[in-house]
């Protein structure tokens, strides 16, 4: 288990140290809430852990509407922000679902990325926000869309010598997330659901995590949804088309059946707190 | 004050199981069968041999050879050599330089099986229900039960039958700090250090597995990590010991976390099935029936079938009954006591059941109760007689604040309120043994047994001495030595530390204060105080420094000596109404009635407890802050069990969540503030009159919980734990018109 800690403090040197390393022989660790639990299980052998912490990449900048988060970044700083918590309210509840304080005062939205889980509390949200991976390589600088970075569980589009610089949110928008767990602290999400109302169409975004092999857009149930507030009856349509086609089954956390009812709750929940909908008048359908 | 162990234990300075270490010790790792169930047709160990850093490797054959043929019980071999019959039963055993690579040489051993059918379901036994005569079937180990009174007449007469089905799922132990001892053998001395609730019961247990007198093992219990149950057994310490054996050198042996959910001894599931007969508003007969899945459990061995079963009918009345319990014998591994072996379960069961029948008849579910609830005099179904017991008036106090809490209960959708009842009584044992050493400036307290977290030990034994003497607590130590020096006691579980040991230490301080009296020249017994660093006795007006009243033999002696014993009478039960098996006659009954404020979310299922209140006759409570940070932590630890944690098990008998992300224990978030209350006047055989606490807090949590989600949504869950997904599908039931309500 003996590994030895390498932490850069230039973002080009860390690439080109994860390039030059053979595939196995080098693990990125940020806070390492995933990868040390990886490291002691023996689920991973790297004869070395490159540290992110000394990049200077623990930031959080808005420029207008939109917002800059780095990957080394603690969540607890994120959803602590008063101006995430304002303007950005689905992605500080979104990060405040994540495990325990304890965790999120070690745990990065970077790590959360890289981890790509199909459980993930924040995939979803980000996915609604229209959120991009900004990444650095040896060579060269790109940005990805999160919905193009992730592929699956453990599997991105990331690049040999490639890091998570940032996340950039261009847009704030009105959101919410809400979730289900059989403990409601420090456990893993049954389902989430994440809602965002944008001002271009589609005009709402809703995504879903807990499903293989990873979160996705319910592009369906957003359609349902007019512009600014849906009726009652719009809202009951969109939740249960999306109870009926999310992808999901059954593992131990929970069965099929019980994630399909929770998704159609959740969606008229996250909807209806970020604009609740309009009960029509008596005798008008 | 601040408890005398918890300053070391807060910064890290307490040597528990798994921070023992030996200079050049060996670390050991165990072989553990990958499968549940088949015919052994090969464990190859020679490539495990050849691994680097290994020094043995042992199986079932070195075992013989090392022990001698014959050696050791045939029933529990360290190692099977033809059969496997849970999925990580150990194999073979491994000493290596280092973790690594002791782990490292576990995983090469070669194994080849025939697999066998799995047994792992209850459910397969319960479809048979209630056909087959159970009492032929292989799959049953044990069979228990007691009967009384004319059941026939009784349901021929009953207005109704109120019949339920009721499930419970396994618990873990989930004691933070898993199995771990070291160990060493030489010539004639098996020496081992470990983590156990049970020195003397190690001592016992390793004799017979390894076949070693008791006079050649010695046991030292280490600092104590948490034990609920699972450490008063021999687990790691007949493997260490061996390892010792073939090596010659110290060896440690801890188990991995996963390892300690797999063998750490977790409760099983259980199936219940009840029928009570109801006139006039009364239950008059009742008729029981329980399968327990005893997992890998030995035949004969089953101690818990009688246990459970005397749980089931509750703390209620009843002339007229018949409950029988049957151990199912299943390819899981073999299951242990956990705080209060299946009362939490049983409590769940009969307390929802008697809740439900409330209910169906539109009567207040606490009224209900008290009308049938036993009091002091009363005789228990099995013909025990109640002594002193506070119950009812637990439960009154308990239906009077439910009413305040009903005041003020949100007029929102969901909240509910349920009340739960539970009992328990006491073993004390064979012994409870300590001796008081009095020197000029400490009074020592040498006994045979280890803190385990509950504060039985180093407060409770302490306040003993404290009330007799009256002298300050940071005056007393307690002592401990190992099993070749400590006088005998039978161990830290059943809640009987304070009744037991604290008895001996109550004779044997009210003998040393006699004394002292006698050396101070008067007829009282005295007290003692402090003057600078110096111990003074006190009686009337007359004051001298210890020093000068022990003999100088005794000051060299390390002061004066008084032993103290302890051996409870054991309760009686009525032989004519036991059919079968083997009842427990406990004694010192103890009550607590609980209150759950709850909300549920009637679409999701989540529930949440929102304010909690215990009420607990504990005779006379001889430490307050104990009895509190006891009964907040029995609440805490029931809200577990009542709400989230079960064992999940596959098909191919694997514990599913080996992992306490997956096995859900409470964390601070899921603990709503809990008011304490003792309910006094109800003295117990203790000292001064206490009755056991350890396990009582924890017994009526999940029904108080369930019983406030039936309040809040009219659905009744007959299955713990209560989890979204279960209260879900009741409450679907309930919607599409099924049978949720009761
Ligand atoms: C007890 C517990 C509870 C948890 N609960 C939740 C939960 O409720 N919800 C949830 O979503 N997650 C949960 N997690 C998962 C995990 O903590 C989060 O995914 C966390 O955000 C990971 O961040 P980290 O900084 O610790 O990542 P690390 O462990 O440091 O890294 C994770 C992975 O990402 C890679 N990586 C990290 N940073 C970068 C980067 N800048 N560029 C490229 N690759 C990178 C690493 O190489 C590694 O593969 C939980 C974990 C634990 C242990």
């Amino acid at each position: 288990m003996g590994f030895t800690l390498v932490a850069p403090d230039q973002p080009k040197e860390a690439c080109a140290l994860l390039a030059r390393s053979a595939p196995g022989e080098i693990s990125v660790l940020a806070g390492g809430t995933d990868v040390l639990p990886d490291v002691e299980a023996g689920r991973v052998r790297p004869s070395r852990l490159l540290s992110l912490r000394r990049l200077p990449w623990r930031t959080l900048g808005w420029n207008g509407g939109s917002l800059t988060i780095g990957s080394t970044l603690p969540l607890r700083e994120i959803e602590a922000d008063p101006g995430v918590r304002e303007r950005i309210p689905g992605l500080a509840q979104a990060v405040h679902a994540v495990g325990s304080l304890a965790l999120r005062h070690r745990a990065t939205l970077g790590g959360n990325l890289g981890r790509a889980a199909p459980t993930s509390d924040l995939l979803p949200i980000l996915l609604t926000l229209d959120a991009v991976v900004n990444l650095v390589g040896v060579d060269a600088s790109r940005s990805v869309p999160v919905d193009q970075f992730v592929v699956a569980s453990r599997s991105t589009t990331l690049r040999p010598g490639e890091l998570i610089a940032s996340i950039t949110i261009p847009e704030a928008r009105p959101s919410q997330y809400v979730w289900q767990r059989v403990r409601p602290s420090n456990d893993i999400s049954q389902v989430g659901v994440a809602a965002a109302r944008a001002s271009r169409p589609p005009y709402w975004r809703i995504a879903l995590g807990g499903v293989v092999p990873r979160s996705i857009r319910l592009e369906g149930a957003e359609r349902l949804l007019p512009a600014v507030r849906p009726l009652v009856s719009e809202l009951e349509a969109a939740a249960a088309l999306a109870a009926r086609l999310a992808p999901f089954a059954t593992d131990k956390r929970a069965s099929e059946a019980y994630r399909r009812q929770l998704v159609g709750i959740l969606v008229r929940r996250a909807v209806a707190s970020i604009s609740p909908p309009i009960v029509p008048p008596v005798g008008v359908a | 004050m601040i408890r005398s162990d918890l300053l070391a234990k807060a910064s890290g300075a307490t040597e528990f199981g798994t921070d023992l270490a030996e200079p050049e010790m060996l670390w050991a790792a165990l072989v553990l069968a990958p499968i549940a169930h088949g015919r052994i047709r090969r464990v190859d160990l020679s490539k495990a041999r050849a691994m680097p850093g290994v020094h043995a490797v042992v199986g079932a054959e070195e075992t013989a050879r090392l022990l001698g043929p014959g050696a050791g019980d045939p029933e529990r071999p360290l190692f099977p050599s033809t059969e496997v019959r849970y999925r990580g039963q150990p194999l073979a055993a491994v000493a290596a330089s280092s973790l690594a690579e002791a782990r490292a040489a576990a995983r090469a051993v070669q194994m080849e099986f025939d697999p066998l059918p799995i047994a792992g379901d209850l459910e397969e036994v319960v479809a048979e229900w209630p056909g087959s005569e159970a009492g032929s079937d292989p799959r049953m180990i044990a069979h228990v039960r007691a009967s009384n009174g004319d059941l026939g007449e009784e349901f021929r007469l009953a207005e109704f039958v109120h019949a339920e089905t009721y499930r419970t799922n396994g618990v873990a132990q989930v004691a933070l700090e898993p199995h771990a001892c070291v160990a060493k053998v030489d010539v004639g001395r098996w020496f081992v250090r470990t983590s156990t609730q049970t020195p003397f019961g190690i001592r016992e247990d390793a004799s017979s597995i390894l076949g070693v007198p008791e006079a050649s093992l010695v046991v030292e219990g280490s600092w104590v990590g948490g034990g609920f149950g699972g450490k008063t057994a021999a687990l790691v310490e007949p493997y260490a010991l061996l390892l010792s054996a073939a090596t010659g050198r110290w060896v440690r042996l801890s188990l991995s976390y996963t390892e300690e959910f797999v063998l750490g001894r977790s409760t099983l599931p259980a199936v219940v099935r009840l029928e009570s007969a109801v006139r006039a508003g009364r239950v008059t007969a009742r008729r029981v029936r329980l399968l327990l899945d005893t997992g890998a459990s030995l035949p004969g061995r089953d101690f818990a079938t009688g246990y459970a079963i005397g749980f089931l009918l509750g703390p209620y009345r009843s002339d007229a009954f018949d409950i029988e319990g049957y151990a199912v014998r299943t390819n899981k591994p073999p299951f242990g006591p956990h705080r209060a072996p299946f009362a939490p379960q049983c409590s769940f069961v009969a307390d929802s059941h008697m809740d439900s029948i409330a209910r169906r008849l539109g009567v207040d579910p606490v009224a209900f109760r008290l009308a049938h609830v036993w009091r002091a005099g009363d005789v228990t179904p099995l013909g025990q007689a109640v002594g002193p017991f506070g119950l009812a008036e637990c439960l009154e106090k308990a239906g009077a604040l439910l009413a305040i809490w009903r005041r003020e209960l949100p007029t929102a959708d969901g909240f509910g309120l349920g009340v739960g009842c539970g009992y328990w009584s006491t073993n004390a044992g064979a012994g409870g043994e300590a001796l008081l050493r009095l020197s000029p400036n400490e009074l020592t307290i040498d006994q045979g047994e280890r803190e385990i977290g509950s504060g039985s030990v180093v407060r409770g034994l302490v306040a003993v001495a404290e009330r007799v003497l009256k002298i300050p607590s940071d005056a007393v130590r307690v002592g401990y030595s190992d099993t070749s020096r400590a006088p005998f006691d039978s161990g830290v579980f059943g809640s009987r530390t304070v009744g037991a040991l604290g008895q001996a230490v109550e004779k044997a301080a009210r003998r040393l204060a006699t004394e002292l009296g006698r050396r101070l020249g008067t007829s009282d017994p005295a007290t003692l105080a402090r003057d600078d660093d110096q111990l003074v006795a006190i009686s009337g007006a007359v004051r001298r420094p210890v020093r000068e009243l022990l003999t100088s033999e005794e000051l060299r002696a390390g002061g004066l000596e008084f032993p103290g014993q302890h051996a409870a009478p054991p309760g009686r039960i009525d032989d004519s109404r036991v059919g079968a098996g083997t009842f427990y006659p406990y004694t010192d009954f103890t009550g607590a009635a609980h209150v759950a404020l709850v909300h549920v979310d009637r679409a999701t299922g989540a529930v949440r407890v929102l304010r909690y209140a215990a009420f607990h006759d504990a005779g006379v409570v001889i430490d307050p802050a104990t009895f509190r940070a006891q009964v907040e932590g029995g609440v805490a630890m029931g809200l577990g069990s009542a709400l989230t944690e079960e064992t999940l098990w596959g098909p191919d008998g694997r514990l599913l969540n080996p992992s306490l992300l997956d096995y859900r224990i409470p964390t601070l978030g899921e603990v709503p503030p809990i008011e304490v209350h003792a309910v006094p006047g109800h003295p117990g055989a203790g000292p001064f009159g206490a009755k056991g606490l350890g396990e009582p807090p924890i017994i009526p949590v999940p029904a108080a919980v369930a019983n406030a989600v039936a309040d809040a949504t009219g659905a009744r869950v007959r299955e713990m734990p209560l989890t979204p997904e279960r209260v879900a599908r009741t409450l679907n039931l309930l919607a599409s018109g099924g049978t949720g309500r009761g």
